[in-house]
């Protein structure tokens, strides 16, 4: 069987857009990774608890309102699960004067609109590698 | 020999002559497509008219098929409604800006409430990081009375976002009462009232389950017939499918085959169609793509006074006039240098205009970023007032009309959007389209297919897949709402909350819940009661949810 | 959460915790190194068959309302203080083997309880694989003590009928008005139901569709289980707590037989 990277895509905040996070799962899917896709609207418990049952690689937050403002306290219950160890993108609208509070929390990196999707895919597969390293098992 | 003796010895025409002409000096070239796929070529003649007629396919403004217009003066008699989406922070802080824009030029008024608000919850219930980012706080009938502080509601038009079920609505009514403004002289539009296009492109406004957003939406076009007779209680949105990847010929039949479900369903509860359908308007997004807006809006004039007449037998000729706002897309602007943005605005606003729209909204240029800033909604509708009164673009009704081009492609996006229509109508209406996902996924692929030609290239986004600058200018910093102000605003509210009388709380909210079971009441002013009782936003929300059904759109990569 | 060795994860994963749970379902769907060695270690042959968790199917054609009918299934069990473990397959692309996996959000809220556990498996490409990966998992989740197992395929083709087997009971959900749909049922997949459940019953067309199928079923050969037809309506939750009594009987009927 092969590895294939496992990604959570979901939406936290109240912004209801999501074309833009629909086509970076399709393109996600399209590159061979299994996605885990939701609805926006996710309650931050929600989405603690998908990533631990899901054993997801890399989270990534699709933000186009001023939802990112909240994506701290998700790190922070992440954090909480012993989670902290998963890697998070968050993608969209943040205003370049409030990307340190998300790094600093954190967030491994801000993909801001017109990203190219291969450098997306491309980081989330290396992401999801570094994570698996982190898990192997003695005998 | 001159061009004349070859032609007369050839006996090539000028038309053949161009065409080899062209081929010679273009040398290879692939097919130029617009946005709806339909091919544009370099040039139109008459011939590309095929059998219009002025007085069957064009006609005068204000005269069906209205392809010219829907009245006879156009913006030459009456400028198209400024009304510029403002909405931030409290309602004070709304008040504010509303004084400001109005004074700029803006002429009506519309509201955005904070995303809270759009989810259906007060301000006590939610993280106050997300308060008043976006939109103003507005949770009673004391905020809006705030938020509209010095208006005369009897003389300026409201819109307020405000889908189902209306409490914003509810809230002004409230209000004006209080102001013993009659409700005969309120006048907007609930321009946010289609759920089909909520639960399809835009979750954002997207409350409850369809079947009880469907009652409560003919509920509440039967109560503004009855009381509230300069209130449009319908307003069919393409805005929402269209930012969401449809072409322009998708949206507008999708908006159409909406109007048309909402009609249906208008007259299935016995209502007459010229009651109704003079109050439908629409509200569209306006693309870069120039020609393309303009054809489509021409197009979808001419078809929905063919609709109505045949498909929905109004008789009254206001019920066969395709009334709508545009508004500029915010889909087009870039992040990447943002001034940009300004340029994109005046060229989707112009298509708009000379799209025979009857209200515009210009985005500010640092939409892409944030929330706009003062200084980008000032500028916002200074484009309107330039396009106006500087470039005159209002001094002739239907400028192109008559164009080859415009009315070649006013003819074929007519066939496209009369396509899909038929598509929606196999699969039983809109409703039943809507609920099987036939639309969603149409317009998943219309999204992709074009997300594609961006990142091919194909498609040039200046400053993003071409022309870019390395360093860009530090941007402008982003409008937060004061902290203080939002922290007064919920000790406030929840004041607020423990004055007010109980009992008469309790019962708004019962009589609410009961009213959802019984198809008898009309459920829109059992929210107006409720709003009269002091129930709040989040609760009347609620309390709709769980008696008819949270709303979970359907979703589909 | 990291897990130095196997004999630890195989502990936490038998102490019912969610993410060592998760952990070795990402070994054994994935075929890790590790994966022998754990599955060893979870293996428990000494357990009475009655301790072990009832392992339900779920299938029907794509738009039969499983993902409704699931979250009201846990909506009236989880009250009860049951621990369920769902496993909602989908597909994968045949063209780039990746899948998206949205069938979990579907469950409503009841699936946000503490006491079920969801995990969404792409079908991947071998047949023969899935089968294997998906017993495994079972063999997880089984050592892990749930009460009960949802396993979830959309589609009722051959494969899903070969997905079934690895269940003990087998739902089956036909949606009323799709059409001809008995005789597309016909084929394979509802010769292995053991509950027939039409869903949408507050639709009209349903309770015509539940006498066509309890007519189909008196044609076949009479055998010690008697296959009943129900009707639910996950909308107006009524019907539910019929199937889950059911679905009980159907457990208590198969462990007696054993």
């Amino acid at each position: 069987m092969t590895f294939r990277p496992k990604v959570l895509v979901t939406k936290i905040g109240f912004d209801g857009h999501d074309r833009g996070s629909r086509i970076v799962a399709a393109a996600l899917r399209d590159a061979g990774m299994e996605v885990i896709y939701t609805p926006p609207w996710q309650e931050i418990a929600a989405v603690v608890k998908i990533a631990r049952e899901e054993d997801v690689d890399v989270i990534g937050i699709s933000s186009l309102a001023t939802d990112h403002l909240i994506v701290p306290h998700l790190m922070k219950a992440l954090r909480e699960a012993g989670l902290g160890g998963k890697c998070v993108i968050v993608g969209g609208i943040v205003p370049d004067e409030e990307v340190p509070l998300l790094l600093d929390a954190g967030v491994a990196r801000v993909f801001h609109p017109g990203s190219a999707m291969d450098e997306v895919v491309e980081f989330v597969r290396q992401a999801a590698e570094k994570v698996q390293q982190q898990y192997q098992l003695a005998e | 020999m001159n061009k004349a003796m070859e032609s007369r010895v050839t006996a090539a025409s000028p038309e053949e002559i161009w065409t080899a002409e062209y081929r010679q000096q273009i040398g290879q070239e692939t097919a130029v497509h617009n946005r709806s796929g339909i091919e544009v070529r370099p040039l139109y003649t008459p011939k590309d008219l095929g059998d219009t007629d002025y007085g069957r396919d064009l006609g005068y403004p204000g005269q069906a098929p209205f392809t010219r217009g829907i009245y006879p003066t156009m913006h030459r008699g009456r400028t198209w409604t400024q009304r510029q989406l403002i909405g931030l922070g409290t309602p004070q802080d709304y008040n504010q800006r509303l004084q400001h824009i109005l004074a700029q030029g803006a002429t009506a008024i519309s509201l955005l409430p904070c995303n809270s608000v759009f989810r259906g919850y007060d301000m006590d219930e939610v993280p106050v990081e997300l308060l008043g980012t976006c939109g103003t706080v507005i949770n009673n009938a004391d905020h809006m009375d705030q938020a509209l502080a010095g208006m005369d509601l009897a003389k300026i038009s409201c819109a307020m976002n405000d889908p189902t079920p209306f409490t914003l609505l509810a809230f002004l009514l409230v209000t004006a009462k209080r102001r013993q403004v009659p409700w005969s002289a309120i006048a907007g539009t609930s321009n946010q009232s289609d759920y089909l296009s909520h639960f399809i492109a835009n979750h954002m406004f997207y409350r409850l389950a369809n079947a009880g957003a469907r009652r409560l939406l003919i509920d509440h076009i039967e109560f503004c017939v009855k009381h509230l007779p300069k209130w449009n209680p319908m307003s069919v949105v393409g805005q929402h499918t269209q930012q969401a990847g449809a072409t322009p010929a998708e949206a507008m039949a999708f908006t159409l085959s909406a109007a048309i479900q909402n009609a249906e369903d208008c007259i299935a509860r016995g209502m007459n169609p010229d009651d109704f359908l003079p109050r439908f308007t629409f509200f569209f997004d306006i693309s870069i793509s120039f020609f393309e807006e303009i054809a489509k809006f021409r197009a979808g004039r001419r078809i929905w006074a063919r609709i109505t007449r045949e498909r929905l037998g109004a008789k009254d000729s206001r019920s066969w006039r395709f009334k709508f706002h545009g508004q500029t897309s915010g889909s087009d602007l870039t992040r990447q240098q943002p001034l940009n943005n300004i340029s994109r605005v005046s060229v989707q606003a112009m298509a708009g205009i000379f799209g025979g729209l009857q209200s515009l909204h210009t985005d500010a240029y640092d939409e892409a970023i944030s929330c706009p800033t003062e200084a980008g909604a000032r500028i916002a509708v200074a484009t309107q007032n330039i396009l106006k009164e500087e470039a005159h673009l209002t001094d002739v009704i239907d400028p192109l009309g008559g164009s080859y081009y415009i009315e070649a492609l006013t003819n074929e996006m007519e066939e496209r959007i009369e396509a899909v229509m038929a598509r929606i109508d196999a699969a039983g209406g809109m409703y039943q389209a809507v609920e099987t996902g036939l639309v969603q996924r149409m317009i998943g692929e219309s999204a992709l297919r074009f997300q594609q030609t961006v990142e091919s290239g194909e498609q040039t986004v200046v400053g993003v897949n071409k022309y870019q600058v390395d360093s860009e200018a530090s941007q402008p910093a982003q409008p937060r709402p004061d902290a203080q102000s939002m922290a007064a605003l919920i000790d406030d509210f929840r004041c607020f909350k423990n004055q007010r009388s109980a009992t008469a709380v309790g019962r708004g909210l019962d009589d609410l819940a009961r009213a959802a079971h019984d198809p008898k009441i009309n459920l829109f002013s059992r929210v107006i009661e409720a709003a009269e009782a002091g129930v709040t936003h989040g609760e009347i929300c609620a309390c709709l949810r769980r008696e008819m059904g949270f709303g979970q759109p359907l979703v589909a990569v | 959460m990291s897990f130095p060795s196997v004999r630890q994860l195989a502990d936490a994963v038998q102490a019912h915790e969610a993410a060592a749970i998760a952990r070795a379902l990402t070994i054994v769907e994935n075929r890790l190194p590790s994966c022998t060695a754990l599955l060893a270690a979870l293996h428990q042959p000494a357990q009475a068959a009655a301790v072990r968790a009832h392992r339900v199917g779920i299938t029907g054609a794509p738009g039969a309302g499983k993902s409704s009918f699931i979250g009201a299934l846990l909506a009236e069990l989880v009250p009860q203080g049951k621990k369920i473990a769902v496993l909602a397959i989908d597909p994968s692309s045949p063209l780039s083997g990746g899948a998206v996996l949205g069938d979990r959000l579907r469950f409503g809220p009841a699936a946000t309880s503490e006491n079920v556990f969801v995990r969404s498996m792409a079908a991947r490409t071998s047949l023969g694989g899935l089968n294997a990966a998906i017993n495994d998992a079972l063999t997880v989740l089984n050592a892990a003590g749930f009460d009960l197992l949802l396993i979830e395929t959309v589609g009722a083709g051959q494969s899903e009928v070969e997905i079934m087997r690895v269940a003990q009971t087998v739902l089956v959900l036909c949606p009323p008005g799709l059409g001809d749909e008995v005789q597309t049922l016909k084929a394979g997949i509802l010769e292995i139901a053991h509950i027939l459940v039409v869903s949408k019953g507050d639709l009209p067309a349903a309770a015509a569709l539940a006498q066509e199928l309890a007519d189909s079923l008196k044609l076949r050969k009479r055998a010690a289980w008697s296959v009943p037809v129900l009707t639910v309506s996950s909308l107006q939750r009524q019907g539910i707590a019929e199937v889950a009594q059911r679905m009980t009987q159907h457990r208590d009927f198969i462990r007696q037989a054993a």
